[in-house]
């Protein structure tokens, strides 16, 4: 056992000492931080370059609007704050006289006109309103002109055709309403939604039950379960690239003339699971700061932290013995990245499926897959940060199950380990790998 | 193999040399037969007490000298204090102090060669396994493991020494075993060896060396340069006598093969082809 921890010892030294280490505790947050602030920063950047649009209006009776509106809305364009200072670009129109009912020649010539003033830089968009758009019995007609297109080469803006689509449908509702001869307010008022408001459970103690608490329903458990994923992420894969480079080096062949092939293992997978730990342990501590810094510590049960770091563990056990094996098993940097797919499919299920355990955690599907090893460590954590959470014997059973297949991981991986870290050459297909965890 | 000697281990390239040494470090484990090391027998036991230098040399290159020396240490069992100690006094006999505090990527090639050796001698080890030592050292560096080897002898340890430059083998080895195919061809002293091959060598130095073709029994002839050396079947009195009219002769010596002679006879291509054959 004495030279398991010293392989561990050693592994840990070298990780928590390597730069790509100080980089993960240090660094990440300060470039998390520092996206963040960019992007802040960035918020204010808005190119404010003129939006101009040509208004085709057949019907006659809207260009007015939106031009009208546009001149409204460009007096709003600047920074309360700082007066002068434009911080959304002006929406400029320009009317383009339309037949009510033109010919198919002059709808053509007037679009390919517009078209090419647009691909000219002369217009950003153009808009063509058809001449029955107003009506409501033909909004549903066959062949009636009754279609508002928006033509522009940057469709990725966005905001001029919403706020063009907006102002259009307040005015046309306006109109039918005037037509129809009813108030609108009226309707505004007989339409207004009732309040509605998303509450837990009432209980003999508490009369009144809380409010539903986003963060702590929502943000708590997927938080929780990313975050796993993200230690796993950090640790596991590393420890495939640490045995490939020692074999890369030829250092294999000295350290297991000193120890087996298994407590060589062994220690690198102790190493990974205090890597990690080390790793969330001062995540953890940093968020437990925050939290309590904001007076929302209580949105994440105290228990969630202790399910977090045994699911934790269990997890790197598993994934941690899986990567060492392919490691040991591969020659070359590139057989590795292909052994290592499989690998990594198990480790994504959890995200392919999370949306719908978080949806419905009770659901048969979710208490099956929650229960299947690979996929138990994040989705078992996701379904106990889901209040009220899982029942105690399926968190059991997880656990029990989790940790016999971790066993089985480590098993396995031993064996490949030991047949894997002195061999040369191409890497060995999955089969082949199969066969020596089945070898005596 | 007798304790406290230097067991030359040589063989050509595939031998199974390196398979051989595996197995005594019980990294592979023999199909059939048993190994027996320091009196374990088909355990790890020994390993502790053996010191092992790969032919392929592997280092951490982001580990500092006196980590990784204290890694390796501590693999074999050593306890800190002794390490500690040990590492102070190789680095030293090796000329290596300031460098200690050093990743090993800054090392030149023949630095790492010798921190590779001290990693391998450091735990004071009963036996001693050393695959191509002096490859890539200089005259220097190479003197100084040369007197190393010689020291850990004279201690009592026990050094398999695996070579394929015969004359440091015939300088250094008190005993030589060969392989070839994986078989045994090889076991004894130099001059057990030696006396086995007969006296069947002539060493020479002729004006004109074209003046030993077609000599009447002259199995063959080795172009040395500076000399050149005869295989006789018949009388070397003989050979002289034809000799002399044919071209001036500045030197000849009856002699024993040397060990590289007796090497290339059993794994040159005229025997592996005989071997082929049969």
């Amino acid at each position: 056992m004495s030279k398991v921890w010293s392989v561990a010892r050693a592994e840990y030294r070298n990780a928590v000492q390597s730069k790509a280490f100080i980089i993960g505790v240090i660094l990440m947050p300060v470039f998390m931080c520092g996206a963040m602030l960019v992007q802040a920063f960035m918020k204010d950047k808005v190119d404010i370059k003129d939006r101009k649009f040509a208004i085709v209006d057949r019907t006659g009776q809207l260009a007015q609007t939106l031009v009208d509106k546009s001149e409204e809305r460009n007096q709003w364009i600047y920074d309360p704050e700082e007066p002068g200072k434009q911080i959304q670009p002006k929406f400029v129109t320009e009317v383009v006289k339309a037949e009510k009912s033109p010919t198919t020649a002059q709808k053509d010539e007037l679009q390919l006109e517009l078209s090419d003033r647009v691909r000219k830089g002369d217009l950003f968009a153009f808009v063509i309103i058809g001449a029955d758009t107003i009506d409501p019995e033909k909004a549903d007609v066959k062949g009636a002109d009754n279609k508002i297109t928006y033509h522009t080469q940057t469709p990725t803006f966005r905001k001029l055709p919403n706020w063009i689509h907006d102002e259009l449908n307040d005015k046309i509702r306006d109109q039918r309403f005037e037509a129809a001869g009813k108030d609108q307010k009226e309707f505004k008022e007989l339409n207004r939604a009732p309040a509605f408001e998303r509450q837990g459970l009432f209980d003999k103690e508490n009369k009144e039950a809380k409010k539903e608490n986003d963060l702590q329903t929502f943000g708590v458990p997927a938080g929780a379960m990313f975050f796993l994923f993200m230690m796993v992420m950090m640790s596991a894969p590393a420890m495939l690239n640490a045995v490939l480079e020692e074999k890369m080096q030829k250092i294999s062949e000295i350290l297991i003339s000193s120890v087996t092939p298994f407590q060589l293992m062994l220690g690198k997978l102790v190493a990974t699971v205090l890597i990690a730990l080390t790793l969330s342990a001062l995540y953890v501590g940093a968020l437990i700061i925050v939290l309590n810094h904001y007076d929302v510590l209580h949105t994440v049960p105290v228990a969630m932290y202790f399910w977090f770091f045994l699911f934790q563990l269990l997890a790197l056990i598993m994934f941690g013995s899986i990567f060492i094996g392919i490691g040991a098993a591969c020659s070359e940097i590139r057989d590795a990245q292909s052994l290592m797919m499989p690998a990594m499919l198990l480790v994504l299920i959890p995200l392919f499926c999370w949306i719908v355990v978080l949806e419905s955690p009770s659901s048969t599907f979710s208490r099956v897959i929650s229960l299947i090893p690979p996929a138990t460590p994040m989705l078992m954590l996701l379904r106990i940060g889901i209040p009220p959470g899982p029942p105690w014997w399926e968190i059991a059973l997880s656990v029990v199950l989790t940790s016999l297949f971790a066993l089985a991981c480590v098993a396995a991986a031993g064996k490949v380990f030991r047949i894997g870290i002195l061999s040369q050459g191409q890497a060995p297909s999955v089969a082949k790998l199969i066969r020596w965890v089945f070898s005596k | 193999m007798p304790r406290g000697c230097v067991y030359g281990f040589i063989g050509p390239n595939g031998s199974g040399k390196t398979t051989t040494i595996r197995m005594i470090l019980h990294i592979l484990h023999p199909d059939s037969g048993e190994i027996e090391v320091l009196g374990e027998n088909a355990t790890r036991a020994s390993n502790d007490r053996i010191g092992y230098l790969p032919e392929e040399r592997g280092l951490y290159k982001k580990m500092p000298v006196k980590r990784l020396l204290a890694y390796y240490a501590s693999l074999k069992g050593m306890s800190s204090s002794d390490t500690r100690e040990a590492i102070d006094k190789w680095l030293e006999r090796f000329e290596l102090a300031d460098w200690k505090n050093k990743k090993i990527e800054t090392l030149s090639k023949g630095m790492s060669q010798k921190v590779q050796f001290i990693a391998c001698i450091i735990s004071q080890p009963e036996l001693v396994i050393l695959d191509e030592p002096f490859s890539g050292l200089d005259p220097v560096n190479t003197e100084v493991i040369r007197q190393t080897i010689v020291d850990l002898k004279n201690n009592g340890s026990t050094v398999i020494f695996s070579t394929h430059d015969m004359s440091v083998a015939e300088q250094m080895c008190d005993s030589i075993f060969m392989i070839f195919r994986g078989k045994k061809v090889l076991d004894g002293t130099l001059d057990q060896i030696q006396a086995e091959y007969g006296s069947d060598t002539v060493r020479l130095r002729v004006a004109d060396p074209s003046a030993l073709e077609r000599v009447p029994g002259v199995d063959s002839v080795r172009d040395l340069g500076r000399y050149q050396e005869l295989r006789v079947s018949g009388d070397p009195q003989a050979v002289l006598q034809d000799l002399v009219p044919r071209t001036s002769v500045g030197l000849f010596e009856i002699t024993r093969p040397s060990l590289h002679d007796i090497f290339v006879r059993i794994a040159g291509p005229e025997a592996a082809e005989e071997s082929n054959h049969e």
